[in-house]
């Protein structure tokens, strides 16, 4: 079964480009996506809203609208093609190779079945699973992911469960067939503070436990640093920088990435201090603006900004980014000053 | 549970009461003369003290309430005289509820398939067409749509009687095809409701945060749409499917008389017209009770069908 070894590429997205139809002309939510997925690492997305993340996993996961428009690229999935793929044909990996987690665990459950019927489904359904032996296992899920008395919950209904609760139990849902790939979208967003760490810390535990590999989608740059092997920074449509995660927060060479960074509040923001915000908002992608989508909003724009893309610059073997900035005749202007400082204090306090 | 639905009965009898009060009244304000013109003086006079019609109408309604309350409902005056009112009511049930039983097994299934044919396909041809055939089922009153069908299918194209067949043996094949038209004529209402209720709860039941799940769990469309959508659409649909199960005892006023239909419905505009008082008190009585039962049992059967009222219920109710 894992033939996979730790490290080795197990998703592969290449150059994925993608419009919604809408009566305003289309959308061009994602232009020219590549990523990729190594056995056991978790990959992290984080930009702001709008900028694709969900979009691109709707896409790997075929759970897109209808009004979906797949312009070009490729999905691979240990080698097979995912994009033309059948609904039928892709059902068999779905769930059981590559499992989701979507945002709102409030609503994801069928609130008139069953929670144990719920999680059983899929292994009646897909594996065939008899009855008895499904239901073991979906207690052994329910107390992997640390509900107490599975045996009594496992009759109950989801609006009998907390929202941290019904988040567990999605997450059950998604491991109920043992998948390789787990995609989180967002999945501690409608969570409090508290409940957020513990489902964060599960999802890490489960990760080492069963190998998983995962892919983490967020805009809160704080779970990136704390669960992330790699991220990808994704701005209207295009992953704008990728690197390990020391690589992004002691070294970022976007200034979309700096920007990110620096409306962080750190440990060392006091109450009066102003968080610093990007200015102005992400550009009507129904007509993407000639070269860097970002360029409007970057005070560090250069003329070429406005005029070509950047490709993405090589930095390193594991960290590219697209800004002209690194272009050998670019200007060097390193990272910005309130930001530097912080990174500085940061390796400090590591050290 | 039980204390709420001895509240709900007590609420009901009181409903009642008033429906049956208010009918006592407003019956004397329909103008003629009960026991018709002509007739001889002494009979005359024998058959208002028989009916208690010579005393002052608030005794004549102290004596009713009286009798009512023994369950002596009364007789008719005119349409059956000297018949007890509920004797004739249950001759006249039988022929209203095969009618309405028939045009039920009709109307459910089909609302229910051009309701999911509809939100499945939203937004298409076959979308379209069924929403044009809702609104124009709502819209045209019943006694057009069985003046229509008893005037080309029976009288132009004389492919089924005009009206009922009523020297067949009951429920003989002769008259069953007679049943046919009126049959179709009630149905075109009950069809509309039922495909507007489903296509709307469908719908959103497909846009849900659920289905989603359920596609990401590795469900096919196909398997997600049968086991989480419609099961959750199912739920609001018993709040129209329930009154149609109830109301299969009423019959319908107009389609019966357009069909010459000795049901319970010609059997209401008949004592109408003809100042039978306590028949049709007795009647309305009848339709009140119907009417209020289901809404009874709607609410009863949300608890039944829903978990999240059934379990959730006790918590949140005083």
């Amino acid at each position: 079964m894992n033939e996979y070894q730790k490290g080795e590429r197990i998703l592969d997205v290449q150059d994925l480009e993608l419009g919604f139809n809408t009566y305003a002309g289309q959308v061009q939510a994602l232009r020219g996506v590549s990523f990729h997925l190594n056995k056991g690492e978790t990959l992290a997305i984080v930009g702001e809203s709008g900028s694709g993340k969900s979009v691109t996993i709707k896409t790997v996961t075929k759970l897109l609208a209808p009004n979906a428009v797949i312009k070009g690229g490729s999905i691979t999935y240990k080698g097979q093609d995912i994009l033309n793929m059948t609904d039928k044909q892709f059902s068999q990996l779905r769930g059981s190779e590559i499992s989701v987690i979507f945002q709102d665990p409030l609503s994801s459950l069928d609130p008139v079945m069953k929670i144990g019927k719920q999680i059983t489904e899929t292994l009646r359904i897909k594996l065939k699973m008899p009855r008895e032996q499904a239901k073991a296992r979906a207690l052994e899920l329910m107390a992997a992911v640390g509900i107490p008395e599975p045996e009594k919950r496992f009759d109950e209904f989801p609006f009998q469960f907390s929202g941290g609760m019904r988040q567990r139990i999605v997450i059950a849902i998604a491991l109920a067939c043992n998948p390789e790939v787990l995609i989180c979208d967002e999945p501690t967003t409608a969570l409090d503070v508290t409940i957020q760490s513990q489902i964060l810390e599960l999802i890490g535990e489960l990760q080492r436990k069963n190998d998983l590999s995962v892919i983490f989608i967020t805009h809160d740059l704080g779970v990136v640093a704390n669960v992330a092997d790699r991220v990808c920074v994704m701005y209207a449509g295009k992953i704008v920088e990728t690197g390990t995660v020391e690589e992004i927060f002691y070294d970022p060479r976007h200034p979309y990435t700096w920007s990110l960074l620096t409306s962080m509040p750190s440990l060392a923001t006091s109450a009066e201090d102003k968080l610093t915000v990007i200015p102005g908002s992400l550009p009507n992608m129904v007509h993407p603006p000639k070269g860097d989508a970002f360029a409007a909003r970057n005070r560090f724009a250069m003329k070429i900004d406005f005029e070509e893309e950047p490709p993405m610059f090589k930095i390193s073997d594991t960290h590219y980014a697209a800004t002209w900035l690194e272009h050998p005749d670019a200007p060097k202007i390193g990272i910005p000053e309130p930001l530097k400082s912080r990174i500085a204090a940061q390796l400090a306090r590591e050290v | 549970m039980a204390k709420y639905i001895v509240k709900r009965i007590l609420a009901m009898v009181l409903t009642l009461f008033i429906i049956i009060s208010i009918s006592f009244f407003a019956i004397r304000l329909i103008p003629g003369d009960v026991l018709g013109e002509g007739a001889n003086p002494e009979l005359r006079a024998a058959m208002r003290a028989r009916y208690h019609l010579d005393k002052p109408l608030i005794e004549q309604y102290v004596i009713f309430i009286k009798n009512f309350l023994s369950f002596d409902f009364g007789e008719s005056i005119n349409l059956y005289p000297r018949r007890p009112v509920f004797d004739v009511i249950a001759e006249k049930v039988p022929l209203t509820l095969v009618l309405n039983i028939f045009s039920l097994i009709i109307t459910i299934p089909t609302g229910i398939a051009c309701g999911i044919a509809a939100a499945l396909k939203k937004n298409t041809l076959t979308d379209h067409a069924i929403s044009t055939m809702v609104v124009f089922n709502v819209s045209v009153p019943s006694f057009v749509f069985a003046s229509l069908l008893q005037y080309f299918l029976a009288y132009k194209l004389g492919w089924f009687p005009i009206l009922l067949d009523l020297k067949a043996p009951f429920m003989s094949g002769a008259q069953l095809w007679s049943m046919v038209l009126p049959v179709l004529a009630l149905s075109f209402g009950g069809i509309a409701t039922i495909t507007r209720y489903m296509r709307a709860e469908l719908f959103e039941a497909l846009s849900s945060e659920y289905m989603l799940l359920a596609r990401a769990k590795g469900l096919t469309q196909l398997q997600a749409t049968v086991r989480h959508a419609l099961r959750n659409s199912f739920i609001p649909l018993c709040n129209v499917i329930v009154p149609m199960f109830m109301s299969v005892l009423s019959g319908s006023m107009v389609v019966e008389t357009i069909f010459n239909i000795p049901g319970l419905g010609s059997l209401m505009t008949g004592s109408i017209s003809t100042s039978d008082y306590y028949l049709t008190i007795a009647i309305l009585f009848v339709y009140s009770l119907i009417n209020l039962t289901s809404v009874l049992v709607v609410d009863l059967s949300y608890g039944i069908v829903d978990p999240r009222i059934r379990i959730g219920g006790g918590k949140t109710r005083e």
